[in-house]
């Protein structure tokens, strides 16, 4: 028995009894066995109320009272694949950046100020199909964050030189996104799958940028920022009562306007016989690669099923992925896969930083897995088991914080799901069965239709990649045009 | 997130210490914020005879718990010709154990809904379990298996695809990442050959397949003993419960040989150097660093204060001269980057493009010589300290983030309250301090490295008296492979 333990804290007295207690079941300690798990603790979803207010925008507010803070957000339904004019990718960006440049009473320097001095900052931004501007606040601050948030948001001046430096900064971004075969990677891959007539194939480019005007960006501003298509959210040390008079208050000049964005897509290009499609990068170390095609949106019947399959096959460390390519194999530092849920078909991917030496030999495991999946290799009982833990037991850690928590609420809304759904999901996940995952790979990993995106050094590659005899190569250059031959 | 087990730089370690500390004063005039009570993390420690440090923190919010090891080893122990073992050996760490066959530890993680990793920096190691609640005693059952019995089923084929896995590592966040070099030429150029710091934390591909089955022994006997290590668990547990689990799992593990800590010098220039850098960019970028103290020394709060009044916020200085007023910068940053034993502080420049990099650093030199002179306004003190509450209360959401706050001040200075001492010693920084340390630290011999295009030398900042970087550096011995 162990003696003299130099205990720090007041329970000294508790500690060594426990230590004696411990001493003697250590001689029976069996550390083969692996220690059971507890019973499953309750799930605990945050409760939330959910108004309207008279200008049209929805209120929820979900409370959380074990700190104080405050998390705060507009969510916007429709992005720039809604909302931005033909050949002006980038104007939402460009917009929500603007935001903060100055107000009919305050300039871009005391917005800046003012909110240092509150100790939080305000986020503004717009994807694809959903903006957002938020903060999160300490509760005592809250009411003053949140009226520096609606002056900018119904008070801003735009001026030009603001646009005009932001212009320069935008393009010194785009240059450099250039140099990053990352960055390359994800943009060529989805030109090829979407196109260029397709919202989700095309990005912010040179020309798009320059040809953005101040009025293009006031006329964005106006359409855009209205409360018929907004859901805002407070979430923390709050009560619904004084959030919804607060935000009635702060907001007061939000009149009602806007409604909410249709999600209408042109058809997809026809799908191309599977190719690679290969970026060269003279000099890279690795090559960066994407598998994949056009997948099913978020609001699919086959979303569960689609979430074990993915888990199984790419979503974790231990998925098959990269179980092979990286700890068994040592081709990479980490691969994987996802679907890119949107209302419209995101893509499924598959992908990850290869050495250039294993280019072709690492695209032969990638087949290998993905045929794996589509039948070759039966997904085992204990997969099925591990993938559904997973996601269920995971559930909790979507409300750690209470901007975690806004966003799970408020994705709900967003994505037309039932008020219950976080309290229903194990019971969704639970029901999906081998023959369901079997089928939603068959049906959404196309093996015949995939377009393998490389982006790596061609003069070390292309011969190995050619013998695989996977695909027939394509050349193509950054900006994912032919490059010839 | 599956790109687990990472390397984790100085910068960045010192990065997450700088956001908790580095920012805020109750405002003048202002009632008292009821929230500055909040400035606790309630704990309990102590010792087990073999010498492992315990920290205990409960909070219910979630049923989820944080496992938390850290051992006082990192890039800074390694000897010349290994370098980057101490990462090497982080992933080895995950390839199984005496009683843990491989893969299991993933399975009661992430196939638990929960999550698992590592990460090394030149000061220390880390290890972590997030998981559901009722998995607290397979986590501290995994833990102790690994610190314990690691070498019982060393597979020698698992460390070698490791070793693979971390000269992937190196490629994809170095080598093939625009700019990713830097971190190494200014620790190479820093440091006097052979310093603890003078090395790179992924280090060198050559060393990396130099190390050998021995090593991994003879670092694991040396280093990964309980004497050097803490532990903390954090979130949703029974404490009476979770001590007789860790008591049952870890106290019969053997206490290691006492270490020695060598003492480190501080970087110190005798003369200011000028370096180039040929990459495969298209924009240039000027970087600025001057040697300063590691986060021990107390200069560090007022460094920390500093570069907040110099860089992020659109009026701080430099940000404001040069991004806003003569927009001759894209993007600025100014940072204290500060570990255990060292510090620097840097400035980076992205150019605007029809801005030279010598028009960039004369641009800065003018505003860091004003504000040497003049030193901050009381404002802007004020408003470099007003985000730290806010900042150290979201933290207390994380029971990971409360978990490395405690154990770091309880292994770097002995008190897991440290972060307290911390934010106090932050909030007391005056205009005078931090006028001191710049005029202290930023009129020091300094290294002013250029990252240039492919074959455009000629844009560095004072080309012709910049010297050019040919080798790779972090190579120390051996050539290339």
């Amino acid at each position: 028995m162990k003696t003299q333990k130099k205990v720090l804290a007041c329970a000294a007295a508790l500690v060594i009894s426990l230590a004696n207690i411990a001493a003697i079941a250590q001689q029976t300690i069996d550390r083969t066995a692996v220690p059971p798990s507890g019973p499953t603790p309750v799930l605990r979803v945050p409760t939330w109320t959910k108004t309207q207010l008279a200008n049209g925008a929805t209120l929820i507010v979900s409370e959380r009272h074990s700190l104080p803070l405050v998390s705060f957000t507009i969510t916007f339904l429709g992005g720039s694949n809604q909302f931005e004019p033909e050949g002006k990718r980038g104007v939402a960006s460009m917009t929500a950046s603007m935001l903060s440049e100055g107000t009919a009473t305050k300039t871009g320097d005391q917005l800046s100020d003012a909110l240092q001095l509150l100790g939080t900052g305000i986020s503004s931004g717009v994807g694809g199909e959903e903006g957002s501007l938020g903060f999160v606040s300490t509760t005592q601050n809250f009411e003053a964050t949140l009226a520096i948030l609606a002056d900018e948001m119904l008070n801003s001046t735009f001026p030009a030189a603001a646009l005009e430096r932001l212009r320069g900064r935008t393009l010194v971004n785009l240059t450099q996104a250039k140099d990053q075969p990352v960055v390359v990677g994800a943009q060529v891959f989805n030109k090829i799958l979407y196109g260029n007539a397709h919202p989700y194939g095309q990005r912010t480019t040179e020309t798009s940028v320059k040809a953005i005007t101040r009025d293009d960006v006031m006329a964005f501003a106006k359409a855009y920022y209205q409360p018929g298509r907004s859901i805002v959210t407070v979430a923390g040390d709050i009560t619904p009562l004084k959030a919804k008079a607060a935000v009635e208050k702060g907001l007061a000049a939000w009149a009602k306007a806007g409604d909410k964005p249709s999600f209408d897509y042109p058809k997809l290009p026809e799908l191309q016989p599977a190719k690679i499609y290969l970026v060269d990068k003279p000099g890279a170390a690795q090559s960066v690669f994407n598998i994949g095609l056009p997948g099913p949106p978020r609001n699919t019947p086959d979303y569960f099923a689609l979430q074990v399959l993915n888990t199984i096959l790419g979503g974790q460390f231990q998925s098959r992925l990269n179980a092979n390519i990286r700890e068994q194999k040592g081709y990479s530092y980490g691969v994987n896969s996802n679907f890119g849920y949107g209302k419209g078909p995101g893509p499924f991917r598959a992908g990850g930083s290869i050495v250039s030496a294993k280019t072709d030999a690492a695209l032969v495991e990638f087949m290998k897995e993905l045929k794996g999946i589509v039948g070759e290799k039966p997904i085992t009982d204990e997969e099925l088991k591990t993938a559904k833990d997973s996601l269920i037991q995971g559930l909790p850690q979507r409300f750690a914080s209470v901007s975690a928590i806004s966003n799970a609420i408020t994705s709900l809304v967003t994505q037309g799901l039932p008020d219950d759904y976080y309290q229903q999901y194990a019971k969704n996940v639970s029901a999906v069965t081998k023959e369901d995952v079997l089928r939603v790979a068959k049906r959404y990993i196309d093996l015949n239709h995939l377009a393998i995106v490389i982006v790596g050094d061609r003069s070390e590659v292309e011969a190995g990649l050619k013998a695989t005899g996977i695909a027939p190569i394509t050349y193509i250059d950054i900006e994912g045009n032919p490059a010839g031959n | 997130m599956i790109n687990k087990r990472r390397v984790l730089s100085a910068v960045a370690v010192v990065q997450t210490i700088a956001l908790t500390i580095s920012l805020s004063v109750p405002l003048l005039g202002q009632r008292k914020s009821p929230a500055s009570d909040s400035i606790k993390i309630p704990f309990e420690t102590y010792k087990l005879s073999n010498g492992l440090t315990v920290i205990l923190s409960e909070d219910h919010t979630t049923p989820t718990v944080a496992v938390d090891i850290w051992y006082h080893v990192g890039s800074k122990n390694e000897m010349p010709g290994r370098t980057g073992f101490a990462h090497l050996f982080e992933h080895v760490m995950f390839t199984g154990s005496g009683h843990v066959p491989y893969g299991l530890h993933d399975k009661l993680t992430e196939g638990i809904g929960g999550g698992n990793n590592g990460s090394t920096n030149n000061d220390r190691t880390n290890y972590y379990e997030t998981i559901p609640s009722n998995y607290l005693e397979s986590a501290l059952w995994l833990e102790s298996d690994r610190m314990g019995f690691l070498l019982d089923k060393l597979d020698i084929a698992k460390l070698n695809a490791q070793r693979d896995v971390v000269k992937n590592e190196r490629r994809q966040s170095y080598d093939n990442q625009p700019y990713g070099r830097v971190s190494e030429i200014f620790s190479a150029a820093m440091y006097p050959k052979d310093h603890p710091y003078s090395w790179p934390v992924i280090g060198s591909m050559t060393d990396l397949s130099a190390a050998s089955e021995e090593d991994v022994k003879a670092f694991f006997r040396l280093y990964y003993a309980p004497n050097n290590a803490t532990l903390a668990v954090v979130g949703d547990f029974d404490p009476k419960q979770t001590k007789a689990w860790i008591q049952k799992y870890f106290s019969d593990l053997p206490q290691g040989k006492a270490l020695e800590r060598p003492k480190v010098a501080l970087g110190k220039l005798d003369a200011s150097k000028r370096l180039v850098y040929e990459d495969r960019v298209q924009v240039p970028r000027l970087y600025i660093q001057w040697p300063t103290v590691g986060f021990k020394h107390d200069d560090d709060y007022a460094l920390s204060v500093m570069s907040s009044i110099l860089s992020g916020p659109r009026t701080a200085r430099l940000t404001k001269a040069l991004v806003y007023d003569t927009q001759m910068a894209s993007q600025i940053g100014a940072f204290q980057n500060s570990a255990e034993d060292v510090g620097v502080f840097q400035v980076v420049v992205i150019p605007r493009p029809e801005h030279s990099l010598t028009e960039l650093e004369g641009a800065v030199d003018q505003v860091i010589q004003k504000f040497i002179s003049e030193g901050p306004t009381v404002e802007e003190l004020q408003k470099a300290k007003s985000g730290l509450e806010l900042g150290f209360i979201r933290g207390l959401e994380s029971n990971l983030g409360k978990a490395n706050q405690l154990i770091s001040g309880a292994m770097f200075y002995g008190n897991p309250n440290q972060f307290g001492t911390d934010y106090q010693k932050t909030l007391a920084v005056t205009a005078a301090d931090v006028k001191r340390v710049a005029s202290q630290y930023l009129t020091r011999s300094r290294i002013v490295l250029s990252v240039v295009p492919k074959g455009k030398k000629d844009q560095a900042s004072k080309a012709t008296e910049s010297e050019a970087v040919t080798v790779v550096v972090g190579k120390r011995r051996g050539g290339r492979s």
